[in-house]
């Protein structure tokens, strides 16, 4: 009898311990929920959202439900580091999806020592390096090359001579000294005619962009935040200088400037990595499908590099939990597995979000097409186009 | 404190840096969290709580000792050294956030500090060759007397150190004369000078002394986060250290290190309320109102701030139990078997 009592125990430990094992795929997730950069915070929703949605139409990754927890970092060091943390540790998260430029710069050995996969946010050149962070992931061109494409752009139009506008801080002036001393721009057939730096907090740039008109270049390429695009864009017009001629980064494709610019913000153009919400693609259907049962939270590109993201992370995982026969239960056997699939993902499709995407170079996509704001809305403008 | 109660205090500490061993890293990364928190409000409550002078730029002074304590760190120096160097370097700074204390007084000074707090945080962004600017300092990791220090439970054994020494510090302090004469200064500046205090002197003493403290607390940042950037000691971090000041107990070296948990934990502490319920979503958005709110009422209902309501609970509690132990004897608990004395 007592053997028995004992099998019966055993055999429902077993089975439990078999069920929990099945269940166990964590991903952490931490935006900027509330705080500074939460007109952006689409990207983390959007990851959260992909991972729900794999549960609710394909019962999570292999059968294996996918519990997203998404954090909200606030745009604060402090609170980021102990997400990170909570992650690593107490979630035993295999992938994690982190938020600022700073975070990851100051989490980057951790992150190698930790060893867990990690889809970071940021676009900063300084955390991509698949030799000695081969841990990080990044999810598009960095700003350097986002500067190249714009230049590609320019050179394939005829243009000759541009112009670059940078904050007098690192990320305005990092991404334009790299690209100066690559020489890539007298390689495009292109010539530098200025380069003009400015107060990050400025207030007013009227004299610069008079600078600018007596140049009279054939683009503005503007390395800034949005809030200094709105002031580059507002004393353009004052000095009769058309929208048209001036292009932002990934991070200026904001709704923000043809709301409060109107009609001097037409015709700006933007480096645009994702396909906007709403486009004719197939990971809209998906999107669509997810969103007639459960809310979303943001409807714009930045939703759609979530979605990218999630996509991206979830072929990882699949590859290492069908490579494994199961999720793997050494949590550092799975990360490490989860990395190397992560880094062999050869042309995944991701619903045309943008175009296929490899993650031998840790960065999925080094492509991007122009965006221009067309009566008062960001429009595509041509075909993807490469940084390399 | 006498020896005995110094020896009681290094004693806990060494027990709160063995048990933070047994931690996990999100467990010790919260330990040191507060250990930091509560030495740059110990540094804070000296200035405020004990000399009078309050200061809204102590979050742009523990980016100095960050920033110091980085470069040389960074520069090969140990830790130890680089910790003393941030506190003498910021002690420096703080005896100039303080040269207005000599003129002015009460919320005309704070005024002045918010000005110190917008400058240095200029500051951060300008010396791009010390501190990288807007980018940030990265720091790596540096040993202490030759030791490594790389784990979030070392990290939160050091902290846990350093807040001792401090408290022990700041309570040999409050004995001396100088320690006496702050309080002379914070009671009122004019009795001071008629007791022949010299005001200016004194009050820079507790600048250089409450900002060489908050250096080592910026230090310890600096070594924990790898970063030291401007965003990381803008003038919220000053608002969140006075309201553990305030919280905790002004003048209080205990109520510095519950002003400390309180205001590093609480937001936590609602964060997995909310979890638990299954409001995390909604609740991240509404913590900071909690926060405001327990403060506001804290401001009201216990304005002498959480350590004074834990003292009195225990007394409370000890005179409970002596009651319950003797119901038709109302003396305390250390007056039992003592004869009363009659009444005159």
């Amino acid at each position: 009898m007592k053997a028995k009592i004992a099998g019966i125990a055993l055999a429902a430990v077993l089975a439990g311990a078999a069920q929990v094992h099945a269940a166990d795929i964590n991903v952490c997730v931490w935006g900027t929920i509330t705080g500074p950069d939460a007109l952006v915070n689409g990207m983390a929703y959007g990851a959260r959202d992909y991972f729900e949605y794999l549960n609710q139409t394909a019962g999570g990754i292999e059968g294996n439900k996918v519990k997203t927890l998404l954090l909200d970092g606030r745009y604060k060091l402090d609170e980021e580091q102990k997400i990170y943390r909570r992650c690593v540790s107490e979630e035993n998260a295999v992938f994690i999806n982190g938020w600022s430029t700073g975070a990851v710069k100051s989490l980057r050995s951790q992150i190698n020592s930790d060893a867990v996969p990690f889809m970071t946010q940021s676009f900063a050149s300084d955390v991509l390096d698949p030799k000695n962070l081969p841990f990080i992931f990044m999810a598009g061109p960095t700003y350097e090359q986002q500067l190249i494409i714009a230049l590609r752009d320019l050179a394939a139009k005829g243009g000759k001579s541009v112009v670059i506008m940078h904050a007098n801080n690192e990320y305005g002036r990092a991404p334009v000294d790299v690209v100066r001393k690559s020489g890539q721009i007298e390689k495009l057939g292109l010539k530098l005619a200025d380069t003009i730096e400015f107060p990050y907090d400025t207030q007013d740039l009227t004299a610069q962009l008079l600078r600018v008109k007596s140049i009279n270049p054939d683009l503005v390429y503007v390395q800034a935040s949005t809030p200094q695009v709105l002031v580059v864009l507002r004393d353009a017009a004052k000095v009769g200088l058309p929208a048209k001629l001036f292009m932002g980064n990934a991070y200026n494709l904001s709704p923000a400037i043809p709301e409060q610019l109107t009609k001097d913000a037409e015709g700006f153009r933007t480096i645009q990595i994702y396909s906007d919400y709403g486009s004719d693609i197939p990971a809209m259907k998906d999107i669509a499908a997810f969103g007639a049962k459960n809310p979303i939270e943001k409807k714009d590109p930045y939703y759609m590099k979530g979605w990218y993201e999630g996509i991206a992370m979830a072929a990882a995982i699949r590859s290492a939990v069908k490579k494994a026969g199961g999720v793997p239960g050494d949590i550092v056997a799975f990360r490490k597995s989860v990395r190397d699939e992560m880094e062999a993902l050869q042309a995944l499709d991701v619903g045309g979000i943008t175009p296929p995407i490899t993650y031998a170079g840790h960065q999925g996509t080094t492509q991007a097409r122009i965006s221009e704001i067309k009566d008062g809305k960001y429009v595509p403008v041509g075909d993807w186009i490469r940084a390399e | 404190m006498s020896l005995r109660q110094i020896m009681l205090v290094l004693a806990a500490a060494v027990a709160a840096a063995l048990l933070t061993m047994t931690l996990g890293r999100f467990g010790a990364f919260i330990v040191y969290t507060v250990a930091i928190a509560a030495t740059g409000a110990l540094a804070l409550n000296l200035l405020i709580g004990w000399c009078g002078q309050i200061s809204f730029a102590h979050g742009a002074l523990l980016g100095v000792g960050a920033y110091t304590a980085g470069n040389l760190g960074n520069a090969g120096a140990d830790m130890s050294v680089a910790l003393i160097g941030a506190g003498a370097m910021t002690g420096l700074v703080s005896v100039l956030v303080g040269l207005p204390a000599l003129r002015l007084r009460g919320l005309y000074f704070g005024i002045a500090t918010l000005a110190a707090q917008v400058i240095l945080e200029y500051l951060f962004k300008l010396l791009e060759p010390l501190t990288h600017g807007i980018s940030g300092l990265l720091i790596e990791p540096a040993p202490l007397f030759g030791l490594a220090v790389r784990t979030d439970r070392a990290y939160a054994a050091v902290a846990i150190g350093v807040l001792a020494l401090c408290a022990i510090a700041v309570s040999r302090l409050m004995q001396t004369d100088l320690g006496r004469r702050f309080l002379v200064i914070r009671d009122s500046e004019m009795v001071a000078r008629g007791m022949g205090i010299n005001v200016a002197r004194t009050k820079l003493w507790a600048f250089l002394i409450s900002g060489f403290m908050a250096g080592l607390a910026g230090g310890l940042l600096a070594f924990t986060t790898r970063i030291a950037a401007p965003e990381a000691f803008e003038i919220s971090l000053s608002v969140d250290y006075v309201a553990m000041v305030i919280v905790g107990g002004l003048g209080s070296i205990a109520g510095s290190i519950v002003g400390a948990c309180f205001v590093v934990l609480l937001p936590e502490t609602v964060q997995r309320l909310g979890e638990l319920v299954g409001i995390s979503g909604q609740v991240s958005a509404i913590r900071d109102l909690v926060f405001g709110l327990l403060i506001i009422l804290f401001l009201i209902f216990e304005p002498r701030g959480l350590a004074s309501l834990a003292s009195r609970s225990a007394r409370r509690l000890v005179a409970f139990a002596a009651r319950r132990r003797a119901p038709g004897d109302t003396r305390p608990a250390s007056d039992k078997g003592k004869t009363p004395l009659k009444a005159a």
